[in-house]
């Protein structure tokens, strides 16, 4: 009876949580009567692939803003009207608070007061753009490493309000009549100054290939306008003019007409770039690593609570959940697969989603195999974890962007990189059952034997997991360096990172063999391999040197110190005796201890 | 005797000391990474890893004290631990056989490590599209006499390595000249000579209008020293003057002697190949409407007369052209993606690192699952235990 139940508990929850997470893929109305949806599904080249506008629109106002939507006058304004705006309204878009500014010298230059909500407008900056765009130039010359934070902030805000610039001006320059009136003067004297400028500012390139032309020869309005004053109108013009104008004066049928129309044009010749940017859009919308998080707060609840009541039904509700997670995970990191044609990790952003993947499926298993919901806790935990790191990590635009020609290699991606990063999920997945072990043991009641020594088993046993993907796929990586750079071991950062842990996995499982490590001990040494990995993951890219410093970035410096200080923290609790965090458990043992002597 | 009892056997075979040697090897790698930003790769590495001893410079002083045994010091250690203890302790069964097919591995890996650390020469090849070359150049420097006066034939003569770094008189053989070496700065700076520098040392040349300034060996991997030296040539009791020679001139430099012609020039050392390269095309891709490189490649034809053989290879990223105990690399390209620069690499030990990969994979696997089957048969006689007694 109990335990059907708990079955109950576990399908009802996950299966309530896959029901939230398909609620996100419900289309979003018209914008005032305008299927702005339809306008965002239009395909668009950027950054060298070809993607959804709303793809574009969403990267574009993260790195602006560092959010995909936001409030302006008592309503949501999301990505694909905002874009809308940009292109077809800049009197209107100059005035939504789109630009994030937190540092206090920025603010200064522009004497803004620092408000609250840390938000303003192109028009409140507009009269400050040549001060900035001065000390961006002076900040711009250090090297990235070595400016301050007021020099990067400057240098970061110029850079986003180039960005903003440049959107602005991508399908007509700003102040002009707009794209239909270029397309009637495009042969006109003064014109092809005006197509060079847009061609040189344009962001992304909106027109399809005519027919017969290379499936990536999209071009931007300012090169397409060049075609029509040499006498060839790309059928993608007109409608798009017809877009802009309508937009500009919010007339939703006729804009609606005259996306149906571009999209006929651009579907019609490339069917295939319809299937590609409806599933993009469709990723984009239902943001399942962002639902994943979501759920496994959820899990990492229903287990705690599940130790103080009704452990029944939360228990199982927890695992429901947790693999209500990772089914929404798995879908996303599908998804990526397909739309990018790569193997699952590509770059630092996909390398965390994948870590928390993995991490989270060990978990299941090891929930099965042990049915004490620490497999749950520490499965939802790391995974929740992972996806908050990748989410801080997706600031920087397109996290499906283009491999540089090093790395274009699907064959050592999936092998190299996948296997290290399997490496790295077992790592903090030992690291934090040893965390949750430490706690327990500290600070709940007193823990059955039984439990501990099952614990350590588990942490021995994915310890030997990691030492194996972990050397594996260095080996992987020295191979493919030997066929790339012909050498098999260079003493790159990354390398040294992978290397150690793979020194540590030896240490801890020779230290158990040997007698030296015992339950306390293993559990500590987990712990510390979080430290390991985590620097090895994130800390070398930081030194900005070697063959990997592909993903600098100094903003995640604090919270990689706060996380290793933490760990530190965590292992001295670990090593730190019971009674000492337990001052009457201490008294009450030390008097059991007078006693019997007595 | 060599048996379990002998206390320096027990030692040199104890877990302790691998696991000293293991953790003072993190600390080794960790210093070395964390080096690099200041030394470069080459520097941090050979102050960490490949030496005996870890030196610390005492701040203000001229003292240096060793401070912690150097990667070359715990490596080796490690191994006759590992040797040792293998041979020794472990016995030789079945059920060891996953770990013996490790250490097997690790001690191959080494190994192979040592070999390349030996014999591997790394040089470049560098080829214009159309150009044919029959050389590579590595990074040391070396001078060279060549005698031009057969418009068809070059006869080259080189001097290098300590010869060229000793001041003294070389004997170019064949010739009548010797060389007289006044000065050589491993990596300098050359710069024209303004009336405030004091008079070159050049009396000859290009040189006489140059001041040269010495400079620090590089320490970056990507960096190369440009050398210089002084020489002054002596031909039948004669001297031509002193000539400025550097990677960085130019300009070819000249004297002729008795109806020969010489040309003198400092260059990278250069190694003849029994074959040669011509650049038929280099390709340089782009992603669409960015500058993100998609693809680098060269497509080459390899002519080899004494073998007669004559074919087309393409090299690109991740696929070298292996040939005549080689590997030729893309590395890099240059002026206007005109210029295709080959990394040569020649390690005899190449395939070692593969072989000991697998021995290491396989043995992992069979210890993994003989220690998982011992372990779940032992959870099982433990059930059996417990229902037998609650019987």
């Amino acid at each position: 009876m109990k335990s059907k139940l708990g079955k109950y508990a576990a399908w009802i929850a996950g299966g309530l949580a896959l029901v939230g997470a398909l609620l996100m893929l419900r289309p979003p109305g018209q914008v005032r009567g305008m299927d702005v949806d339809g306008f965002a599904r239009l395909p668009v080249l950027e950054g060298g692939r070809l993607k959804p506008l709303d793809s574009t629109a969403r990267n574009a106002l993260l790195v602006i803003r560092g959010q995909q939507t936001f409030r302006h006058e008592d309503r949501t304004v999301g990505s694909g009207e905002w874009i809308l705006d940009v292109l077809f309204r800049p009197q209107v878009a100059d005035l939504q608070p789109i630009f994030v500014i937190d540092n206090p010298d920025v603010l200064g230059i522009m004497k803004l007061e620092r408000t609250k909500d840390r938000y303003y407008s192109f028009r409140q900056i507009l009269p400050f753009v040549n001060e900035i765009q001065r000390e961006a130039n002076a900040a711009q010359a250090i090297d990235a490493k070595l400016r301050t934070p007021y020099q990067g902030a400057i240098a970061n805000l110029f850079e986003r309000l180039y960005l903003y610039h440049r959107l602005k001006n991508t399908i007509q320059l700003e102040q002009t009549p707009g794209l239909a009136s270029e397309i009637a003067a495009a042969g006109s004297p003064g014109a092809a100054q005006r197509q060079a400028t847009l061609a040189d500012l344009a962001y992304f390139r909106p027109i399809p290939p005519l027919p017969g032309q290379r499936a990536e020869a999209w071009s931007n309005t300012g090169e397409a306008l060049r075609g029509v004053a040499a006498g060839a109108l790309n059928p993608g013009l007109e409608p798009m003019a017809r877009i802009g104008a309508a937009y500009g004066v919010q007339d939703g049928p006729a804009f609606n007409r005259a996306v149906r129309d571009l999209q006929t044009v651009t579907f019609g010749t490339w069917p295939d770039a319809q299937t590609h940017v409806d599933h993009e859009t469709t990723f984009n919308r239902a943001q399942p690593f962002y639902v994943g998080m979501a759920i496994y707060v959820l899990a990492l609840l229903a287990v705690f609570a599940s130790w103080a009541w009704k452990p029944e039904i939360l228990r199982p509700a927890a695992f429901g959940l947790l693999c209500a997670g990772a089914i929404v995970q798995t879908a996303g990191l599908i998804s990526r697969i397909v739309l990018q044609g790569r193997p699952p990790v590509t770059n630092l952003y996909s390398s965390a989603v994948f870590v928390g993947w993995g991490a989270v499926l060990l978990g299941i298993v090891l929930e099965r195999m042990y049915r004490n919901g620490f497999g749950t806790a520490v499965a939802s935990a790391s995974g929740f974890a992972s996806l908050l790191v990748a989410h801080h990590l997706s600031g920087d635009g397109d996290t499906m962007e283009m491999m540089r020609a090093v790395l274009d290699s699907n064959f050592w991606l999936a092998t190299h990189v996948t296997t290290i990063t399997i490496g790295y999920s077992g790592m903090f997945l030992a690291g934090f059952i040893a965390i949750a072990w430490t706690l327990r043991k500290q600070f709940a009641a007193r823990m059955n034997p039984e439990v501990s020594k099952s614990l350590s088993g588990m942490v021995y046993g994915i310890i030997a997991f990691s030492l194996f993907f972990s050397f594996i796929g260095t080996v992987l990586g020295g191979i493919w360096a030997d066929q790339s750079w012909g050498r098999f071991w260079g003493w790159d950062p990354k390398e040294n990172g992978a290397l150690l842990i793979v020194l540590w996995c030896a240490i801890i499982l020779h230290a158990r063999w040997g007698g030296y490590a015992r339950e306390r001990g293993i559990m500590t040494m987990a712990i510390f391999g979080n430290v390991i990995t985590s620097l090895s993951w994130f800390g070398v890219n930081m030194l900005g040197v070697g063959l990997h410093s592909y993903g600098f970035m100094d903003k995640a410096f604090w919270a990689l110190s706060g996380f290793v200080a933490s760990q530190l923290v965590l292992m001295a609790l670990a090593m730190a005796p019971r009674q000492f965090w337990k001052g009457k458990a201490a008294r009450d043992a030390g008097e059991q201890a007078q006693a019997s002597k007595a | 005797m060599l048996t379990a009892k002998n206390p320096i056997v027990r030692a040199l075979t104890s877990l302790q000391l691998t696991i000293v040697c293991l953790a003072s090897l993190m600390i080794l790698v960790t210093a070395a990474t964390l080096a690099q930003v200041g030394m470069g790769t080459v520097g941090a590495v050979n102050a960490y890893m490949r030496s005996w001893l870890v030196w610390w410079d005492i701040p203000g002083s001229q003292w240096m004290i060793p401070v912690f045994p150097g990667g070359a010091t715990v490596g080796l250690v490690l191994m006759v631990n590992l040797v040792a203890a293998q041979a020794i302790r472990l016995q030789a069964t079945w059920s060891k056989a996953g770990l013996w097919l490790v250490h097997l591995g690790l001690i191959l890996f080494v190994g192979g490590e040592f070999v390349s650390g030996m014999f591997q020469v790394e040089s470049q090849m560098a080829i214009e599209n159309g150009q044919t070359v029959n050389f590579i150049e590595g990074r040391d420097p070396e001078i060279v006499v060549i005698d031009v006066t057969d418009p068809a034939w070059d006869e080259v003569y080189g001097i290098h390595g300590a010869t060229m770094r000793r001041d003294g008189t070389v004997a170019i053989p064949g010739t009548p000249v010797t060389l007289k070496i006044h000065r050589f700065e491993q990596n300098a700076q050359l710069r024209n000579r303004t009336p405030f520098d004091p008079p070159s040392q050049a009396t000859a040349g290009v040189g006489t209008a140059v001041t040269v300034t010495a400079l620090p060996p590089v320490s970056a991997d990507n960096d190369v020293d440009q050398s210089a030296a002084f020489v002054e040539p002596i031909a039948g009791g004669r001297s031509y003057g002193t000539w400025l020679l550097s990677q960085g001139l130019g300009a070819s430099q000249s004297f002729t002697h008795e109806g020969r012609t010489y040309q003198l020039a400092m260059r990278h050392r250069r190694q003849y190949l029994p074959y040669a390269v011509t650049l038929k095309k280099f390709s340089h891709d782009k992603y669409a409407g960015t500058d993100i490189p998609k693809n680098f490649s060269s497509l080459v034809y390899l002519a080899n007369p004494r073998t007669g053989e004559a074919r087309d290879v393409l090299i690109s990223m991740n696929q070298p052209m292996r040939y005549d105990g080689k590997a030729f690399y893309q590395a890099s390209f240059g002026k206007g993606d005109t210029l295709s620069i080959l990394q040569v690499v020649e390690n005899p030990g190449w395939l070692i690192p593969y072989i000991s990969c697998v021995l290491v994979a396989v043995g992992l696997i069979v210890h993994f699952t003989v220690s998982l089957r011992k372990s779940s048969r032992k959870r099982e006689a433990a059930r059996l235990a417990q229902s037998t007694q609650e019987a």
